[in-house]
Order: C-alpha cells, then structure tokens, then sequence
C-alpha cells in the first residue's frame, strides 16, 4: 500500500464518524522506484489531506507546506518519495474511533468488513 | 500475372526502400473513433474507418512497421493486398467462384508480401528480445477461449504457476519458415469473413474457392493450423478487402498474464481510458477490477495518474497483483532505474467503499454483466448501491465515471433515480464476445453527496457510517 492510497482511505466501520486517517501499523515496509513527474506531485498536493501524509510520512515531511513548492524540485521529490515510492508490505490500518484493524498483506489491505460492522 | 514474380522466395528486391501500404486493424467495434485518433496520435497517419463495423484502415510508409505494433486499441493487423469497394458479386455460385479464381491470379500481391516479410523478421527480433517463452499461457488462444468461463477457471490455474512467463503479445514460438532457409514451400490458409443477405454463397466456400487459386498461384501448401501466410479475404456487402495477416494471435490480452473468468480485453480496457481522458494527477479507480486490465493499462499508457484497483474476491485481487508484479519485473529486467507502476491493489466491497467521500477524479470499471459473473438477481440490488458509492467517493462538478455493463435495463433504472448525482455525458456501444454491452460514460454533477433528494430518500433507509455523517452534517447546516 502507497501512503498516497492511504490518504484517501478512511474507516467505513458502521457508527464511525471519525474513521480518518487510519492508523498505519507496519511491520515490513519496501521501496519500489516510480518514475518522478513534477507536475504530478505539484498538482496532486492540493488534493491530499497534508497533515494526514506528514503523519504516514514520519518525520520526512514538514508539518506545513512550504511557499512555492510548485518550484521546488528537491521538495517535490520528497514528496514523490512519500506518495508513491514507500510501499507497506505487512502490517495493518487501525481505525482511530472504533479501533478495528485492516490487515495489510502483500502490499494489499483487506478492507472487507464482516456483517457486524458493516 | 507471372507466377515468378509474385513468390516471396525468389524475390530480390531493394527492401531497404520504404514502399506506401495500407494497413487494416480490427478494433473492438464501437471504438473505431478513438483507435483512430490513436493511430493519428502516434503514427501521424489519418484512418479511414471502415463502413464494416471494428475495422479501420491508415496508409504508411514500410518504415513505420514497427510503431504500428505499439498500438494499444487495435485487436488484429493486416497488409490490404487490394479494396474493392464495389465487387460485383454474380448471381450464381459457380459464376462468383470464377470470379474469386480469377482475382487470385490478378492481385498486386508484391507489395503486401514484403510487409509480410519485414514483419516476420520484426517478429523475430522481439521473439528473441523476450528469450525463452516456452509455452504461452494457455488462455491466450484468440477470443473463443475467453468466452467459456467454466475451462477458463482450470487453464488459469495452471497458467498462474508458471513463472517466467512472457508478458505482452500472445505470440506463437513456432517460427514460420523463412524463405531462402529451406526448399519448402510456405504454408497457407485463407479466412474468410463474410457479412451480407445479397450473396449466394458461404464464407466457407469462399475461402476454399480463393484458396485454391492462390494456391495454384504461389504453389503453397494449404494448412489449417501451422501456416505462415494467412490470407484475408473480408467481403461486406459489396465491400471486398483481401489481405495479409500481420498478427497471428490478438494483441487483445497484452498485459495480462494472469487471467481471471471474465478478463477484459486490453484494447477494450484501452479505449475506454481515452475516453475519460486521464490527466496528470487524476486518482482513478477501478472498484470491480477483476484481474486489473483497466488499472494496469492506464498506467502503463497514461502514467501520469494514479490507479487504485479493488475487488472483494480473493483470486480477483491475488491475480491483479501478480499482473502488476509482472509487468514491473519485466520492466527492471529491462534495465529501468524506475520499474514501479502507480499502481494499487486493495480487497474491498464496492457497495461500501473505504474511500473519502470526494477523492476520486475518475471510476472506470466493468460493472458485473449477470451472465458470467453475478446474476441478473443481484445486479438489481448490487447496481443502485455502487452507482451511489461510486458518486459518494468521486469529486463533485470534474469526476467522471466510464462504466462497461451488458445489463444495460437494469443500468439505466439505477441511473435514471440518481439524476442529482450523475449526467450522461455519452455511450459507445461495443460487442463482448457476442453480447451487446455498452460503455456509459457519465459526470459527476457539483452538487454535494448528501444534499440531493435521492440520496435523503436513500438515506433513510439502512444507517451506514455515511448516512450517519451526512446526517450529522445536514443537522450542523440547519443549525
């Protein structure tokens, strides 16, 4: 799972109303290479929640965003690294209210809810 | 026509000068505009598209045989020998017959065979490039095998252990016999599609009276089965168009090398990404995405945006992730510094979606036909659910959504309650191994999930944690 996904994903456990962002609890993380489009970065920034990726991201990004980042090649480039190139292999999402967990396995977080929280 | 002039074996010409040919595509039919621009997007040729349905035609310099097998919305490849746009078919069988013989012995074949012959060599050097791809993966036998679900489930079992596997077009590792190699003659067939109510005579028997002319013309051998050479012969109507086949199998499964019951097409995967045209930074995703055809073309082909690809059923999400794994692989074998794909993989329910309401740029799936996958039954029930998730998740006033469905009835009524929500912005009709489906391509409106009439209606009924949010909301705005 790329922290990019995770930025869009939120707790849809029934009853929750602060299902976001989901708590990431990894135990095996990985690096895959994704080709860097700075175009891609600057305009998805507006799109993602940022104070939710500064969170998934541990320290790797500042807490708010800098002037100008659309310029910024070495910002954006660490913003790529975050998005798309860290992967979570294993592990799993916790929701923040409810506290259910979503595991994480080959990279793929299983999402299905049973009958009793859905 | 001097029979010496017309064999390939003998021929010594200068084939280093580039010769103007017209080349034919079949492309899954409803599509034939958006190959087109394909085609004149990457090749700078304009195509003509044929009165006869999922064929468009384009003239290019032999110098660009190579671009032409990049194309990603084109199913099968031809040289046109000759066009005919008015074939006066006679009256009788025999008369029609006489006039086929006749043709075989009077067509301008040269040029066509030394396409034929270049690709072939090109054939050979991506052969190589690709090394030992000793046995395809079995359900790459052409569309037939697509469409019977039940052995498909078994075959892919087996295609799935192998590792190894080349991705990519489903080519035959038999090499046909190059000339000049041995003595033997080539080997041949002639397929004939035949569309028309004015004609005395069967496609059958075309293919067998053109067929043996050529054969008495070039003095190869007929077979069924190990050919070399396969000759077109497309009568619609009074429209004749021989030619010479440049793929022996479809391209239409490039990607995928494992394969799921109801695996899409990759050109029809193809055509419907250009039609909702991805931009840079658009999050796209497939909610129902089966083996990932749709996520695992577009980011390969519009890499600029981001795909998360979904399905609830376990082999579905298993096999997504072994497609993207391999084409990344296949990538870093092949030297790139960066093989990841923007790609993502997880298992969810569609009707209940993990996704913030308002995340997504674009929903392009293949929605459950009911015939294959799911049934009739649950596609009343299962239909109204996601068209309302899929709205839920996508950006009010720019997203859009680009749906396959053959259930087209049971489509249009689950649409027609969401007016609030999404507008029909246009429909392509296509043909899925014989069942009409269609492709509606929709937008979101501007107006908010929540606040529209259908979705209070809605809303009343069974609490989910985003009725009870949009509840919470609509309290906090009427305050």
């Amino acid at each position: 799972m790329k922290l990019l996904t995770h930025n869009i994903l939120t707790s849809h456990v029934k009853g929750v109303t602060k299902g976001y962002p989901l708590l990431i609890k990894a135990t095996e993380v990985r690096v895959n290479e994704v080709e860097f489009n700075p175009q891609f970065v600057s305009r998805m920034i507006p799109k993602l929640e940022w104070s939710a990726l500064v969170q998934a991201a541990e320290g790797d990004l500042p807490s708010s965003l800098i002037q100008d980042y659309e310029n910024n090649e070495e910002f954006l480039r660490k913003v790529h690294r975050v998005l798309l190139e860290v992967e979570v292999i294993e592990g799993c999402l916790q929701c923040p209210e409810s506290g259910r967990e979503f595991p994480i396995s080959r990279g793929v977080p299983n999402m299905l809810l049973n009958e009793d929280d859905s | 026509m001097d029979r010496h002039d017309s064999d390939p074996t003998l021929m010594s010409g200068d084939s280093s000068q580039p010769i103007t040919v017209t080349i034919g595509a079949t492309v899954p039919t409803g599509f034939e505009h958006t190959a087109a621009e394909e085609v004149n997007e990457k090749i700078g040729a304009s195509a003509r598209i044929s009165r006869d349905r999922g064929r468009i035609y384009f003239q290019i310099t032999t110098d660009k045989l190579p671009l032409v097998h990049h194309l990603k919305s084109v199913d099968n490849l031809f040289v046109v020998v000759e066009e005919f746009e008015n074939f006066q078919f006679k009256d009788s069988k025999e008369e029609v017959f006489a006039d086929l013989q006749a043709l075989a012995s009077n067509l301008p074949w040269h040029n066509a065979l030394e396409v034929w012959k270049m690709n072939i060599s090109l054939k050979k050097k991506r052969g190589r490039r690709r090394g030992n791809a000793a046995s395809r993966p079995s359900p790459d036998a052409g569309q037939d095998a697509a469409e019977d679900a039940v052995s498909m489930e078994t075959e892919h079992k087996a295609a799935q252990e192998v590792d190894g596997q080349e991705g990519g077009s489903p080519e035959r590792d038999g090499e046909p016999k190059e000339e000049g190699s041995e003595v033997k003659p080539l080997k041949f067939r002639v397929t004939c599609n035949r569309a028309g109510d004015k004609h005395s005579f069967t496609s059958n028997e075309a293919a067998r009276e053109f067929g043996g002319a050529v054969q008495e013309v070039f003095q190869w051998k007929a077979d069924m089965t190990r050919f070399d050479v396969e000759v077109l012969l497309n009568i619609h109507n009074s429209e004749v168009v021989v030619g010479i086949a440049l793929t022996e199998e479809s391209l239409h499964r490039r990607n995928i090398t494992h394969f799921g019951p109801t695996t899409l097409r990759s050109t029809l995967a193809y055509g419907m990404l250009r039609l909702c045209k991805p931009q840079p930074s658009d999050i796209i995703i497939d909610p129902m995405c089966g083996t990932g055809a749709i996520p695992v073309e577009g980011a390969m082909e519009w890499r600029q945006a981001f795909y998360v690809a979904g399905d609830n059923n376990d082999m579905a999400v298993s096999r997504t992730v072994n497609n993207v794994g391999h084409i990344q692989r296949k990538r870093q074998d092949a030297g790139s510094t960066a093989p990841g794909l923007p790609v993502d993989t997880l298992q969810w329910d569609v009707c209940h979606l993990p996704v913030r309401t308002g995340s997504v740029d674009i929903v392009i799936t293949d929605m459950p036909f009911g015939k294959r996958m799911g049934s009739k039954k649950k596609n009343w029930d299962l239909y109204p659910s996601c068209l309302r998730e899929m709205a839920r998740v996508c950006r009010p006033g720019t997203g859009k959504a680009v749906l396959l469905t053959q259930d087209k009835k049971c489509f249009t009524k689950a649409l027609s309650r969401m007016g609030g929500l999404w507008r029909k912005s246009h429909t392509v009709w296509v043909n899925i191994g014989g069942l009409h489906a269609g492709v509606f391509v929709l937008k979101r409106t501007g107006s908010a999930f929540g606040t529209t009439p259908e979705d209070l209606r809605d809303a009343r009924g069974a609490e989910g944690p985003e009725e009870a949010e949009l509840k919470n909301n609509l309290r906090t705005q009427m305050v």
